[in-house]
């Protein structure tokens, strides 16, 4: 059902649409589970069915609408929210979808409803039904798809973009779904909240080693890109010396220029302000290490103080200090 | 990166007017090419065989003007003027902006002194002038001015054409910056695992002594019911401290 689409938009996704869909996505899920095994435990004659519910309700499909602006051939999508749909009848709450519609109208005066969202794996028939409702407002409406299943393996994110495009099959015209590729957008905001959620650190405020642990990690994958990087540019280079390859003047000449910034960290003034800094900071651990140190004794010889005045009153040993 | 996208058009241009001509004509495109203000980039035009073909003619001094604009520099032309025919104004300044591209290579740092006997020029504020206007500004260079110190430090310069030798070199550095950030992944690597054992080592004893406070706890509690009263008060805070103690 599924080819690449042809219409010659470029699709610009904002970071912020992915986190809402799987935020709602992610809320629906949460709020629905909870429920459905505390019914499950206690009742075995409705097992079956409730079995069958939680299967389907495993996935909970989510469904909103997707807004943004459209320029000459680029359509840039920034924003989303959410919809409610009725499972009978697979359509939208339209008047629900109106009042949303003229609220962000009068946030955003600029932004267009460009298309809906919804979660699930692979786009199905029941789909376009929703797709052909909202016709009316956009002509050419977008179906974002999220897959919220988990898949290590895989490297892209599972957000497909489809369009619809008029195909004859079988002699009668048919609307179907085709896939769009699509880039990636971000703002600032968006990019410090991209970044503080893929920073995580432990929640427990971890012990000063899992939190080094993890630092240490951000900059040894980041050190492992840039040396995957540098290995490519240096097969490259090897495949032009030996002649695989023919020699591509500009390229060579970037590849100079880059090697010139090297070594990026090497004059003595360099040497001078690190060694300085590094032992700066030595000197302030080692002074709150001492601080430290002298608190506790100060608490230790106190604590003795009174357990051997105690003894004294009773007509024991004397004190120690 | 940016100079390489502006010269593209311009070496494509002076690639397709050399093909097209032999000869002394090549001389007239070879001047335009050399004096152009922005194109720095020579060796494909020298690769273009009509180029090639003017060695050992009478127009070969054109040849020896294009190899000088690919890979020498100002005191190169100085020094064996004799064999160069006259460079006209534009010619001599982009001679001198490759010679700053080519001092570029070697040293980061790069001393008034030497750029201005490189370059011949006898104060330093006509060697500013030319290093912000001429070099700056057109983008082939970019860096820092330090006058107290009386030099320019360099972060950044566009690449000149590679001699035949220079490509062995750059594959060593690029070798060396490869073993260099493996034995860096490989060094957090180990600096991760000695946090983690660190770790463990701490919190086995922080339990061991724990362990110890509550075995002591046991055996003063075991003694409490074998004293009297009195006796009684005084291990009570002696417990009590003990505990405190070990905290």
């Amino acid at each position: 059902m599924a080819s690449s689409s042809s219409s010659g938009l470029t699709f610009k996704l904002h970071a912020l649409v992915i986190v809402n869909i799987s935020d709602h996505y992610t809320r629906v899920k949460s709020q629905m589970n909870p429920p459905l095994t505390s019914t499950s435990s206690t009742s075995t004659v409705n097992n079956n069915s409730s079995n069958g519910m939680e299967h389907h309700q495993q996935a909970p499909r989510v469904y909103g609408c997707v807004i943004g602006v459209q320029r000459g051939r680029t359509v840039e999508i920034f924003n989303s929210f959410e919809l409610l749909c009725d499972p009978s009848t697979h359509s939208l709450d339209r008047s629900f979808l109106e009042k949303k519609q003229e609220l962000y109208k009068k946030v955003f005066p600029h932004f267009y409803i460009l298309g809906w969202y919804s979660t699930g794996s692979d786009a199905e028939e029941s789909d376009m039904h929703i797709h052909k409702a909202l016709m009316d407002i956009n002509e050419s409406p977008l179906y974002v798809l999220l897959n919220p299943a988990i898949n290590h393996a895989q490297k892209d994110l599972p957000v497909t973009i489809y369009e619809s495009e008029l195909h004859v099959i079988d002699g009668i015209p048919q609307l179907i779904f085709v896939r769009s590729s699509y880039t990636i957008e971000t703002v600032e905001a968006e990019r410090i909240s991209v970044d503080h959620v893929a920073h995580l650190k432990p929640s427990d405020g971890g012990s000063a080693a899992t939190q080094l642990a993890a630092h240490l990690t951000g900059i040894h994958s980041a050190i492992k890109m840039l040396n995957s990087r540098i290995r490519v540019l240096h097969h490259y280079l090897v495949g032009m010396q030996k002649g695989d390859i023919p020699c591509e003047n500009s390229l060579l000449r970037q590849v100079s220029s880059l090697l010139r910034r090297l070594p990026a960290i090497e004059s003595e003034k360099f040497q001078d302000d690190f060694l300085m800094e590094y032992n700066d900071t030595l000197l302030i651990t080692y002074l709150a290490m001492f601080t430290n140190c002298s608190s506790k004794m100060n608490e230790v010889v106190d604590k003795f103080n009174t357990a051997y005045d105690r003894h004294s009153r009773r007509g024991g040993r004397t004190a120690f200090i | 990166m940016d100079i390489e996208q502006k010269q593209a058009e311009l070496i494509d241009h002076f690639v397709k007017q050399a093909s097209a001509q032999k000869g002394s004509a090549l001389g007239s495109v070879i001047v335009e090419a050399t004096s152009h203000p922005s194109l720095f980039a020579f060796s494909e035009i020298l690769a273009v065989p009509t180029v090639a073909e003017l060695e050992g003619t009478d127009n070969s001094l054109y040849l020896e003007v294009l190899r000088l604009f690919a890979h020498g520099t100002w005191s190169d032309y100085k020094s064996n003027s004799g064999s160069f025919p006259q460079l006209v104004p534009d010619q001599v300044l982009k001679l001198k902006q490759l010679t700053v591209l080519t001092l570029a290579e070697t040293n980061k740092v790069l001393p008034y002194d030497q750029l201005m006997l490189e370059l011949d020029v006898s104060n330093v504020r006509e060697l500013e002038d030319f290093l912000i206007n001429e070099c700056m500004y057109v983008g082939i260079v970019r860096g820092k001015l330090d006058q107290l110190r009386r030099c320019f430090e360099v972060q950044f310069a566009a690449g000149r054409d590679l001699r035949p030798g220079q490509l062995g070199s750059m594959i060593q550095t690029l070798s060396n910056w490869l073993a260099t950030s493996d034995n860096l992944l490989i060094s957090i690597q180990e600096k991760i695992k000695w946090a983690d054992t660190m770790s463990e080592l701490d919190k086995k004893h922080r339990k061991e002594v724990e362990d110890r406070v509550e075995d002591v706890k046991k055996s003063l509690s075991l003694k409490k019911l074998h004293t009297v009263i009195r006796p009684m008060l005084t291990s009570e805070g002696l417990r009590r401290s003990t505990v405190n103690l070990v905290e």
